[in-house]
């Protein structure tokens, strides 16, 4: 119940995070171009889209580190598993199974630094420079977004245990 | 000494399979804890590296052409770029055959990456030609070796990541790449056409004037990208990143409006495997970041650039290294990673040797063209074996012959510089 209502919040913020970039940019970029057009001045001038790009790039970072951890989940994230298939059975097991600890251990420990670093960033109160929001607001997608990939990584390592299943992801799945 | 150790543990760690990004930061993190005498405030640089390194409006384009591209393939674009292309070259020898490098061309000019362009055309070319009698091998081959096209072909994904690595214009990059693209694209058509004339390929009926007309006339919602594109970013009305965003929206528009093959019921879950696609680059990207950022700290760079230099190598065998090493690279690791971490190892020693950095970008897109097609990590031979439903080793022996072609235009791009400077250099002007 808990995962379920985790994979839809994940997958709705991911997909609302791209859709929200895309439409702020096309917008700016509208509006630049409107105000060339003298009839429309009056009601262009007063908006302002100079927090465009920084908003962006905001919304990016934040589809970015959820969406490493939906990732996980699809089994998007490939390595280089020639050698390792070429094992027998069962050391590819203990292979699969070290390096999904391994991705576990990695966003675990950035976790962390990111905590320490919302932290940091809070108690010094900086803010960011063209839509004047708290930074530590903005650099939490670190701290929350590995902790999730962290949870993805343990999710997954359990089921293979568990199944000996493995997430693929395929590209063929477009149409 | 450091460069050893690094580069060693960072091999290491991919050997045993685990994801790409993963071995990046896991290096960076191993060798900072456990090498280097650095206190643990500057370990948590680490998580500060992982948020600005993304703090940069040209990497956003590469999200805004995943999402452009997937409107494109799921909307109905690549289906009419591919009856355009039939009607104009079905009739040769091999028509079908010719018709999907064609669409791959096309299609490479309105997306930015190969995966994408292998899955557009293949996905529907493929079951098409094998319907047709041609041998899978084959027809396999063509698809992943012209999706290749994606990334040489402007807009490239690739040439973003190569513009941001060593701050050098992407709009000069995207121009630089049109030459060679149609280079490698009029390379691939003629040995498709040999190869169909030996083995004496299907042709298809010639369609009349009128039929190419309404067929362009119908791909031109799709085509049209291109000039939304290379015009909007060459005539100054855009930077790169809002080209792709402008393109997203108009894909998007073309998808659901024009062609009306997308339902609005299916939008979410495009957005949502563009995001997929896209976190998956930039979680590569950011480990990157941080592994080329090690890199700089520990000096590498110059030390190698020095080293090569003191070996007084001419501007010929360097490139020629340059080559092999990405070929190497390219076998293993994915694009965005071998560009962030090579990029700004090569670009001191070829600007001392006088190399111009766009003829270095396009050179190194054409080696991850390459990487793509080329066993263990090919990309393009990955979803090539999906859309085929056949094995890694028979798709990796089916692109073997064309690994040669895609080398002879590479060896050609390098030694005659003009070929990708040519254009540029007449729209810009000269460098300095």
């Amino acid at each position: 119940m808990f995962n379920r209502a985790l994979d839809r919040l994940e997958e709705g913020l991911v997909a609302s995070f791209m859709a929200a970039a895309t439409l702020v940019i096309f917008l700016a970029v509208l509006h630049r171009y409107s105000l060339g057009v003298s009839w429309l001045w009056p009601y262009t001038r007063a908006i302002s889209f100079t927090w465009a790009q920084e908003l962006c790039i905001y919304l990016f970072i934040w589809m970015a580190k959820f969406g490493a951890a939906y990732g996980v989940r699809t089994g998007i994230h490939v390595g280089v598993d020639v050698l390792v298939r070429k094992l027998p059975a069962r050391k590819q097991r203990f292979f699969v199974q070290f390096s999904l600890a391994a991705g576990a251990f990695f966003t675990f420990v950035v976790a962390n630094l990111g905590i320490r670093f919302v932290l940091f960033v809070h108690d010094a109160g900086q803010v960011s420079p063209d839509l004047e929001m708290p930074m530590w607001i903005v650099y939490l997608a670190v701290p929350l977004g590995s902790s999730l990939m962290c949870y993805r990584f343990l999710q997954v390592l359990v089921q293979y245990r568990r199944t000996g299943a493995l997430p693929s992801h395929s590209y063929g799945a477009v149409e | 000494m450091s460069g050893i150790i690094i580069f060693g543990l960072l091999f290491a760690l991919l050997l045993t399979g685990m994801p790409i990004s993963i071995a990046l930061g896991l290096t960076v993190l191993a060798f900072l804890a456990l090498v280097s005498s650095l206190s643990l405030d500057t370990i948590s640089i680490v998580s500060q590296k992982l948020f600005t390194g993304l703090d940069n409006f040209a990497i956003m384009a590469i999200p805004f052409f995943v999402l452009s591209g997937t409107f494109l393939a799921t909307g109905g674009a690549a289906r009419r770029i591919i009856r355009f292309a039939t009607t104009l070259v079905g009739w040769m020898h091999g028509g079908l055959a010719m018709a999907a490098v064609l669409s791959c061309a096309f299609f490479a000019a309105i997306s930015g990456s190969s995966p994408a362009t292998v899955v557009a055309i293949g996905s529907i070319m493929l079951p098409a030609m094998l319907q047709q009698g041609y041998p899978k091998n084959f027809s396999v081959g063509v698809i992943a070796t012209s999706g290749g096209l994606g990334i040489l072909i402007p807009p490239s994904i690739v040439m973003v990541i190569y513009g941001v690595s060593t701050s050098e214009s992407i709009g000069r990059l995207f121009i630089a790449g049109i030459v060679p693209g149609i280079v490698m694209a009029l390379a691939l058509l003629l040995v498709t056409y040999i190869v169909a004339c030996i083995h004496k390929f299907p042709t298809l009926p010639r369609a009349s004037l009128r039929e190419v007309w309404q067929a362009f006339r119908d791909a031109a919602w799709g085509l049209a990208l291109v000039v939304v594109v290379i015009g909007g970013i060459y005539g100054g009305l855009f930077t790169p990143t809002e080209a792709a965003a402008v393109s997203a929206v108009y894909a998007f528009i073309v998808a659901v409006f024009v062609y009306k093959e997308l339902p609005w019921k299916q939008v979410p879950k495009a957005l949502l495997d563009a995001a997929n696609m896209s976190a998956m680059l930039l979680y590569i990207i950011t480990n990157a970041i941080l592994f080329s950022f090690l890199l700089t700290t520990e000096n590498i760079p110059q030390e190698l650039a020095q080293w090569i230099i003191s070996q007084g190598l001419s501007p010929w065998m360097f490139l020629l290294f340059v080559n092999i090493l990405l070929f190497f690279a390219g076998d293993f690791m994915e694009p965005s990673s071998i560009i962030l971490i090579l990029a700004p190892l090569f670009l001191p020693v070829a600007l001392q040797l006088g190399i111009d950095p766009i003829h270095l970008g396009i050179i190194m897109t054409i080696n991850m063209e390459l990487g793509m097609i080329t066993p263990p990590v090919g990309l393009n031979l990955y979803v090539a074996s999906g859309l085929a439903k056949m094995g890694l080793t028979d798709v990796t022996k089916a692109a073997a012959p064309w690994i040669l072609v895609v080398t002879a235009v590479l060896l050609l791009v390098t030694y005659v510089p003009q070929i990708s400077l040519w254009l540029p250099n007449l729209l810009y002007g000269t460098p300095k």
